[in-house]
């Protein structure tokens, strides 16, 4: 059982200029059933389109995505209805995903009733199990989501996701609106959760720090196409691309203290207009190794070895 | 030793109606051509401490007590009039959102010069001194920028239009409130870079407040740790790095994923949430969520004790025999 994303785009078209944004240009990925895929990129690479076009909010342009064999999104007929339980998203920041004047447990009691998950009588408990499950006591239900911390509502959405039992659960940069002291605990409890209950994670985040410390698998994206992807550790311990080798100079790291010289290895420029992509390599004009075939040819991932693939034929393999 | 440029002893800050304290006991100096970070997470009180250095804090809530002085005058004694002659001028400041700091319905080029207005007469040179001051920060084609609204510019471009506003007047100090956070880590690298480059050639002093310890580690000579508006380390990035010596600290490093660690150990984190600065009382701030809590910590609270390397403000510190 794995996930596939086939050859995904997604066009976005501007009524007022008759302009077209290519969100994403041509994605795919395979992802074996419980391991965790992060997706690092900056904003306009088209990281929370993908998750959008997953989950079956949006619908592709061209491709499709498919889980255990069945479509779960493509250009067609909205499939998400049906398959609603084995896929769920977790947004960024929880105070807007959560409805302001629901209590909290009635918020997941809700998702119990309509989709009639679990018999009418056995709701309540149903809903306890789910907040011990993200290690909240079952008094937090009769509060309202301003009443709760960052780091509680977080784990409240995450209850309210696994609510209908999902496999594939799609995470858009879950812990960037938390305190820095609390993220780490709810990293922990993903973490946790994935064992637990056998998840497959996708895990969105510009946080290369939080990617690396949850993902088996690494995909760097850059204006709606994979630059570069491969294991955790490839990605991580042996960068290819240009790009990711900028990513993770750009790092801020702790670890690394007192040395003026690591804020000089800046990458130049600024993302181009995704309305307006560049001819080529849409990273030429920021490469450092560029030349002159850049702009004027598209890179195809290059296969490294069997899990590390890049899309940049400059790059020193 | 010379003496500080800026210093800021016994700072107090509270709302105004139903007072409820902000910032409690903030000292700190700051050296010319220093490096300043100020590090702790929202609710902190790290935005409050400084905006109350250029008198900019919010309506309601006021400074309570302590002094704050710049080459030896009293900030909290001056005149708004005084104060307009200190900001932008001696004392500059970038904020986190350029777009709202800068005034969306003028050109670059007129709010630049606009600040020098506000502190000599404008002459012929007062424009070619806007043009120069956004070239050095990397603006690309200055006679375009000059003649654009704040909204025809990326994030980084316009916090690089701050950058050289701030720097218009060359001031002794910098603040710095949160500059990159809301850019991409690779536009971060940029400005940091910049900004590291400007305050190395003028000999600046710098302020620079974050949430992330990551962003100051090569930035700052000096970092303040605050926590529920209380000061609870400082000390030289080194010493606050490699040898934290308050449980705060300690937690807040040990639950940041780092790039050095091959095993990708769990993450420790902190338990609890961030305690409210003005219900702490006469114990130590973060006694709720500390591991090293003892009675004492709850009877008390500690004061921040030391040297300039390495001060903290904790009875049962990390690696101290008592």
């Amino acid at each position: 059982m794995s996930l596939v994303i086939e050859g995904v785009e997604k066009q976005y078209k501007i009524m007022a200029t008759g302009t077209t944004i290519n969100a994403l240009n041509g994605v795919s990925i395979e992802i074996p059933k419980g391991k965790t895929l992060g997706i690092v990129g900056e904003s306009g690479c088209g990281k929370s389109t993908l998750a959008r076009v997953i989950s079956g909010l949006e619908k592709p342009t061209h491709g499709s995505v498919i889980w255990d064999d069945k479509t779960i999104s493509d250009k067609g007929r909205n499939h998400i209805r049906s398959r609603h339980s084995q896929v769920q998203l977790v947004f960024q920041d929880p105070y807007s995903s959560l409805n302001p004047r629901q209590k909290v447990g009635e918020s997941i009691t809700e998702v119990l009733s309509v989709y009639k998950l679990v018999p009418k009588d056995t709701v309540t408990e149903r809903m306890e199990e789910l907040l011990s499950f993200v290690g909240l006591t079952s008094d937090l239900a009769h509060r309202y989501p301003h009443q709760l911390s960052g780091g509680q509502r977080q784990r409240v959405s995450i209850a309210r996701a696994l609510a209908s039992e999902p496999e594939l659960l799609i995470l858009d940069e879950p812990v960037s609106a938390l305190d820095v002291s609390v993220r780490a605990e709810v990293m922990n409890l993903l973490i946790d959760l994935r064992t637990r209950l056998g998840l497959t994670y996708i895990f969105i985040s510009h946080d290369l720090g939080m990617v690396r410390y949850i993902s088996d698998f690494i995909v760097v994206m850059y204006l709606g196409k994979i630059v570069e992807q491969g294991d955790w550790r490839q990605i991580i311990e042996r960068p290819l691309h240009p790009y990711t080798r900028a990513l993770i100079a750009a790092m801020p790291d702790h670890s690394i203290i007192g040395n003026p010289e690591t804020l000089a290895k800046t990458l130049q420029g600024e993302v181009p207009d995704p309305a307006n992509l560049p001819k080529g390599c849409a990273f030429h004009a920021r490469c450092p190794i560029a030349v002159d075939a850049c702009s004027t040819h598209i890179p195809l991932l290059i296969e490294v070895s069997s899990t590390h693939y890049v899309a940049c034929p400059e790059a020193k393999i | 030793m010379t003496s500080p440029l800026l210093s800021v002893k016994s700072l107090g800050i509270s709302t105004v109606q139903d007072p409820k304290i902000l910032v409690k006991d903030v000292s700190f100096d700051i050296y010319p051509g220093e490096a300043v970070g100020i590090v702790g997470e929202s609710g902190s009180g790290k935005t409050l401490s400084v905006l109350s250095i250029l008198n900019l804090l919010p309506r309601g809530v006021h400074v309570i007590e302590g002094c704050i002085t710049y080459k030896g005058d009293d900030l909290t004694t001056f005149s708004p009039e005084q104060m307009r002659g200190i900001r932008g001028k001696d004392i500059a400041m970038v904020y986190q959102d350029p777009m709202t700091a800068l005034n969306p319905v003028m050109k670059i080029g007129k709010q630049l010069l606009e600040a020098i207005e506000s502190h000599e007469k404008v002459d012929v040179r007062s424009e070619q001194r806007v043009r120069d001051a956004l070239g050095e920060v990397g603006i690309p084609d200055v006679d375009r920028a000059i003649k654009s609204y704040p909204h025809e510019f990326s994030g980084g471009m316009r916090q690089r239009v701050m950058i050289a506003m701030a720097l218009l007047m060359s001031p002794q100090l910098l603040i710095a409130d949160e500059p990159t956070t809301a850019l991409d880590v690779t536009i971060q690298q940029q400005i940091l870079s910049l900004v590291a480059e400007q305050r190395r050639k003028r000999n600046m002093s710098m302020l620079w407040i974050t949430h992330d310890l990551g962003v100051v580690a090569n930035l700052v000579d000096r970092l303040i740790v605050m926590y529920a508006g209380r000061i609870v380390e400082s000390g030289t990035v080194k010493e606050i790095f490699t040898n934290p010596q308050h449980p705060y600290t300690a937690g807040l490093l040990s639950s940041l994923p780092t790039t050095s660690d091959p095993e990708r150990k769990r993450l420790t984190s902190i338990a609890g949430v961030p305690q409210k600065p003005w219900l702490v009382g006469d114990s130590c701030s973060f006694a709720p969520r500390c591991f090293k809590v003892k009675a004492d910590c709850l009877e008390s609270a500690p004061r921040l004790e030391g040297t300039l390397e390495k001060s903290v403000s904790c009875f049962h510190a990390i690696g101290v025999k008592p």
